[in-house]
């Protein structure tokens, strides 16, 4: 008897995205009844994987072989009707209805076909929950008045309600306590017991040593390593495999010494109730501070709440000495303070107009007078701010939708170079920018640094927060875990501390 | 002290896609062809006119009709062309005309003469105004509802003050700006206002910061907060902005009818909505021009010239109304998808 | 950015307080030298003697037009002649379920008799045959109900006799007069009572083989709408001999814009009855010759109705011992000959 194939087999998977290869040539081996644990750093092109597993995104290229047989997963109905559920993230609930509609959603149980049988419903949701070790919760609730916890059960429900064969769960423990994540692993026990596959990402590496099977590293949008025994790898194997770097980053030179002027930026004992809590921090001119820590660990927060964008529950900010007026993004840009946010498209850019329009937006008063805008030397400004930053296309009138990640980028830089500001907080600043383009922006970014600037830097990329700062401040579920000049540092060190929390040695 | 950077290896992701041709040429094109597909629609426009009343349509006392006809929604529609860049918009400004141009024609304020009835009808427009503004830049209130309720609170005041009576304007000097001595070089006074109005919309739109704000806002208002706008003061100043336009329309209503009536303004929001969408104008803000928006108008008062002088009835008009919004919309989606 | 808000904003607030006190001055429509005198007219009911105590309940539409505003007026004051009388009377509304339930008030109340102007005669029948199973009798005042067993007596006016005797009038005035054109300047052409109208004016032109109606609009019963519909009017049609406009309320704006056009080469005909129509016609110096009656004087008279069917009477000058079932009103020609004589029922 031939040994029985694989529940599914990926292989040679490639997607791509304007400007990211988000898979390259992606293999994937899920045997009926394991735990196959996906790991990689973020942009490692997990999440890409997971929706073309769920079939929300079509390959560009490979081949998917479900029960040994060729399958075109079209349509997240189409995976569906193979068996494949998946558990986002973010929970795809409706809040407005109820526990048993939510379940049911798509695949009522009808009568005469179009009359919707809730009783039915109601009990075959409440035998699901039972099942999961959550009978208490009601089938008639409005699913938006449950816990966290508790609407993940719903979610895990409605995979069940199918007859489902793989369950891809996306950081299913992140949102769950001690107990609850220990239910989370009794269900995850039962379904394999059953022959039902799971497919399982964390980044909780003791996690994957108590129930996964087998692991999957991917690093780039590549599968570095298939199919490790997830109990008996090292975890600095599995460490190095995430970062092992493929890419040469070139980094420019730091200045040999710390800068030794005052401290432009004071960070004194911020806190924004359950983000991040009680930071310290300072940033003086012409140095670049790096924010390390992985999603949730309240960078981005951090960045937002000194910028004024959120406002803090205690601490300040000050700014050459000054304390600034709490939850006020004008008093912080007055100050001199600039943001290029994470998410540029949504945050930062106006897309539909031209690139000196998106560069002179913060610094208006400099080229009008009583409101008149003087529009040759605002192109002058936008020009020579954006040929400061060798942006291409020289020319500022272009839609700034028409640039790459890279060049965006610069133009958000641009705006602030052109307003003057002191510090310049930058959230993630090569996220979407080619690899080739990001030499470039690091080299602008430390030669604004000389020129006196005060940089805060926040990166989910460890070697980028290595490279680019001279001092890193490690985070770790909202809290500093360790601070260290950046030579003094590695990236194991720093994936240790912030996936161990190992507290500094 | 900077290393010197290597050359990216793939310098071909950094170019910028469709270089060729520069893309800013595309834009003024793109800009022009929306102009000019308006002008295009409004000459079209002009030979039928022409062709089925030669005599009645293409004479100067039309034009001057057309004009002035289209000059009370005009002025409201620049204001809401404001609005609808912002990303908001103005469901009381038929209301508000309404309430203004009944407040400024009570037997009390025409006692005050012509100054009275302008400067109430233009405080009316900007206190309605500021109200609309306060709730939505500070009270946080959806602009739909916010203005929604003006709406209906502006009426139901402008029935209270007229208890349903037309309110006849007996000031002189109202009465004859209204009137064909009026005219200089033969341009109606109502057809000068609208003018000044348009160019002052376009010139604050297009160069001051106020304009630019207003796009920034509209635009992506979480980019404008963070790029250091102070993005609620600039919404308050806008729904003032319709306000005053409101007043302005309503005193330019008071002299071309020589009355105030509270069924005044009676569905101006949509007629200026739809200008507004046919000139270009995303209803998602960020976008709009005023030409566009005052081509909208010209086009739709055309319209209603034509039909009416061929004696064509109201549904006609209606339906024809309705498929040039549709039609308008279409064409744009497809100049839009062809970026 | 330099700020200037504190100033602006003090500068802004006082202009703001100024104009606050000078405006809440201007709400007033109460002329200072003459008192605001109710429509109606004088003329002796049908049974002056006072009877038995008589409840009516009055629902009718929101006044937000001259007529309607007339008939609420002539209704009250007609009421407040009578010592008999106690008038119900309701806030008025255009939303058919409000006025439906306040109709059902009244009939919870017991009133003795309900008089009813509904906003839509059709939606409301329903109402009107529960208050007449409950025993209250209805007049049904102009916007007929859909079936006579929801009113006990129906009185309201005749849209087609207004389009016909306007038509009368134009076509005796123009009689010899070869070629004649006329236009005509409808109301809102929703409404079932502009097509009437239309109707009889149509009809009643059938007889002047000289005359042809050669141009109609229709406005929307406003000012506004007037204005700009006989703005285009005048502008298509360059002759023409005489134009009947079928409301005064929107007639006054068609009259803004004859002057503003310096046209004075024809007649025109009004339709209602407002008090600015009847005064030009008495000045006469203007293209208003004429206005046919629409008249809001019926809610007085169904105010009477009422009263009589309260007290068990008949009308006065009929030998019925009963009121009948349905009153026509005429819709008479007000010209320069007799306005004198209309001009306390002009509306405002």
């Amino acid at each position: 008897m031939a040994p029985e194939p694989p529940l599914l087999s990926m292989s040679g998977t490639t997607k791509s995205f304007p400007g990211v290869r988000a898979l390259d040539g992606v293999d994937l081996d899920v045997l009926a009844g394991e735990v196959h644990c996906l790991l990689g750093q973020n942009g490692a092109g997990k999440s890409t994987l997971i929706k073309v597993l769920a079939g929300a995104h079509q390959p560009d290229t490979g081949t998917i072989r479900w029960r040994g047989e060729d399958v075109t997963l079209r349509s997240p109905i189409a995976a569906m009707r193979l068996g494949i559920a998946t558990i986002y993230q973010e929970l795809d609930l409706v809040e407005h209805l109820s526990v048993a509609e939510n379940v049911h959603l798509g695949h009522e149980p009808t009568a005469a076909g179009f009359v919707v049988r809730g009783k039915a419903a109601k009990e075959s949701t409440a035998a699901l929950l039972k099942r999961l070790g959550h009978a208490e919760i009601d089938p008639g609730r409005l699913v938006g008045e449950l816990s966290a916890a508790q609407q993940q059960i719903v979610s895990m429900a409605r995979a069940l309600s199918h007859d489902v064969r793989l369950i891809v769960m996306d950081e299913p423990s992140a949102a769950l306590d001690p107990d609850e994540v220990d239910n989370l692993f009794r269900i995850v026990g039962d379904l394999t017991a059953a022959g039902v596959a799971v497919v399982y990402i964390s980044h909780r590496l003791e996690e994957i040593r108590r129930i996964g099977d087998r692991v999957t590293v991917l690093k780039d949008g590549r599968a570095v390593a298939n199919g490790l025994p997830a109990k008996s790898t090292p975890t600095r194997e599995v460490v190095a495999l995430m970062t092992g770097r493929n890419v040469e980053y070139v980094f420019p030179d730091r200045p040999d010494s710390p800068p030794a002027a005052e401290p432009v930026l004071k960070v004194q004992g911020l806190s924004r109730q359950g983000e991040f809590e009680t930071l310290d921090l300072d940033v003086r001119p012409g140095e670049i501070v790096g924010l390390a820590g992985l999603v949730g660990s309240g960078r981005s927060e951090i960045l937002e709440t000194v910028y004024g964008a959120r406002k803090p529950t205690t601490g300040q900010v000050l700014v050459d000495g000054r304390p600034l007026k709490p939850g006020s993004v004008r008093a912080a840009v007055r100050a001199g303070l600039g943001l290029a946010p994470e998410e540029r498209k949504a945050q930062a850019l106006l897309m539909l107009e031209s690139v000196t329009r998106n560069v002179s937006v913060s610094s208006m008063s400099r080229f009008s007078r009583g409101g008149w805008i003087d529009r040759g030397a605002e192109l002058g400004a936008a020009r020579a701010a954006t040929r400061e930053l060798s942006l291409r296309p020289d020319n500022p009138s272009v839609p700034v939708r028409t640039l790459s990640g890279g060049n965006q980028q610069k133009a958000v830089l641009a705006r602030w170079l052109l307003r003057g500001c002191k510090v310049l907080l930058l959230d993630e600043p090569t996220r979407g920018v080619d690899v080739g383009a990001r030499a470039e922006l690091y080299a602008v970014i430390r030669r604004l640094a000389d020129e006196g600037l005060a940089v805060l830097l926040v990166s989910s990329e460890v070697p980028e927060v290595l490279g680019l700062a001279d001092r890193v401040l490690v985070l770790r579920e909202g809290r500093v875990v360790h601070t260290a000049p950046a030579r003094e540092l590695d990236e194991h060190r720093v994936l240790d501390l912030v996936m161990e929390g190992s507290p500094a040695s | 002290m900077t290393q010197p950077v290597s050359p990216p290896r793939d310098s071909s992701t950094d170019k910028v896609p469709q270089a060729q041709p520069p893309a800013w040429r595309g834009l003024l094109f793109r800009a022009d062809v929306r102009t000019l597909s308006l002008l295009g629609v409004l000459a079209a426009l002009i030979l039928i006119g022409g062709i089925t009343k030669p005599d009645e349509f293409l004479d100067t006392r039309n034009l001057q009709l057309v004009l002035t006809q289209a000059s009370v929604i005009g002025v409201v529609t620049v204001g809401m062309t404001f609005v609808i860049v912002s990303g908001g918009i103005d469901l009381s400004v038929g209301a508000i005309v309404a309430l203004a141009s009944v407040w400024a024609t009570t037997v009390a304020t025409q006692e005050y003469g012509f100054a009275g009835i302008l400067f109430t009808a233009v405080v009316v427009g900007v206190g309605c105004g500021l109200v609309n503004g306060v709730l939505i830049a500070y009270g946080a209130m959806v602009p739909f509802i916010a203005t929604l309720a003006m709406l209906a609170s502006a009426r139901g005041l402008a029935l209270q003050i007229t208890d349903g009576k037309t309110q006849i304007v007996t000031v002189p000097s109202v009465l004859d700006l209204g009137e064909r001595d009026a005219y200089v070089l033969g341009i109606p006074p109502l057809v000068m206002v609208f003018a000044v109005v348009t160019v002052i919309g376009w010139l604050v739109l297009n160069r001051t910061t106020f304009g630019r704000r207003t796009v920034a806002v509209g635009g992506n208002p979480e980019a404008a907060r963070l790029a250091g706008i102070d993005v609620r003061r600039q919404r308050l100043y806008l729904y003032l902005l319709s306000g005053l336009c409101c007043g302005i329309a309503a005193f330019l209503l008071i002299v071309l009818s020589g009355s105030g009536q509270n069924t005044n303004g009676n569905l101006y929001e949509l007629d200026a909505i739809a200008a507004a969408i046919i000139g270009g104008t995303l209803l998602t803000g960020g976008r709009g021009t005023i030409t566009g928006s005052v081509l909208g108008v010209l086009i739709f008062t055309t319209i209603t010239n034509i039909f009416a002088l061929n004696n064509l009835q109201s549904d006609v008009q209606q339906i024809a109304k309705g498929a040039i919004i549709v039609a308008a919309v279409l064409v744009q989606r497809r100049t839009a998808s062809t970026t | 950015m330099p700020e200037i808000t504190s100033r602006r904003g003090l500068l802004f607030g006082a202009a703001a307080v100024s104009a606050g006190a000078l405006l809440t001055g201007c709400t007033s429509n109460e002329p200072s030298d003459s008192k605001d005198e109710p429509a109606g007219n004088n003329q002796p009911a049908a049974d002056d003697k006072p009877g038995k105590q008589v409840t009516i309940g009055f629902a009718g539409p929101q006044a937000d037009h001259g007529w309607l505003n007339a008939i609420n007026d002539n209704a009250k004051s007609r009421a407040e002649k009578y010592s008999d009388v106690t008038l119900e009377i309701t806030e008025g509304s255009n939303d058919t379920a409000q006025q439906i339930g306040q109709i059902e008030t009244l009939i919870n109340k017991k009133v003795d008799v309900l008089v009813v102007l509904p906003a839509d005669g059709k939606a409301l029948t329903q109402v009107g045959l529960k208050a007449m199973r409950a025993g209250i009798p209805v007049v049904n005042l102009d916007r007929i109900f859909n079936t006579p067993q929801a009113y006990r007596c129906w009185i309201g006016g005749d849209n087609y006799g207004m389009g016909l005797n306007a038509g009368h009038y134009i076509g005796e005035k123009l009689k010899g007069k070869a070629n004649a054109r006329v236009i005509e300047l409808a109301g809102l052409d929703n409404l079932e009572l502009t097509k009437q109208r239309t109707q009889g004016f149509d009809d009643a032109l059938k007889n002047y083989p000289n005359i042809r109606k050669v141009a109609r609009q229709a406005a929307e019963f406003t000012v506004e709408s007037g204005q700009a519909k006989m703005a285009q009017l005048l502008q298509a049609q360059s002759r023409f001999d005489a134009l009947w406009n079928h409301d005064d309320d929107q007639g006054v704006g068609a009259l803004r814009a004859i002057e503003q056009a310096g046209r004075d080469d024809f007649l025109m005909v009004g339709g209602a009855g407002a008090l600015s129509a009847f005064q030009a016609i008495k000045q006469d110096d203007g293209v208003l010759k004429a206005t046919v009656l629409y008249p809001p004087t019926m809610a007085a008279s169904a105010i009477d109705l009422a009263r009589a069917l309260g007290q068990g009477k008949g009308i006065g000058g009929m030998a019925e011992f009963e009121i009948p079932a349905s009153i026509t009103l005429y819709s008479a020609v007000v010209d320069k000959t007799n306005v004198d004589q209309y001009m306390p029922t002009g509306f405002k």
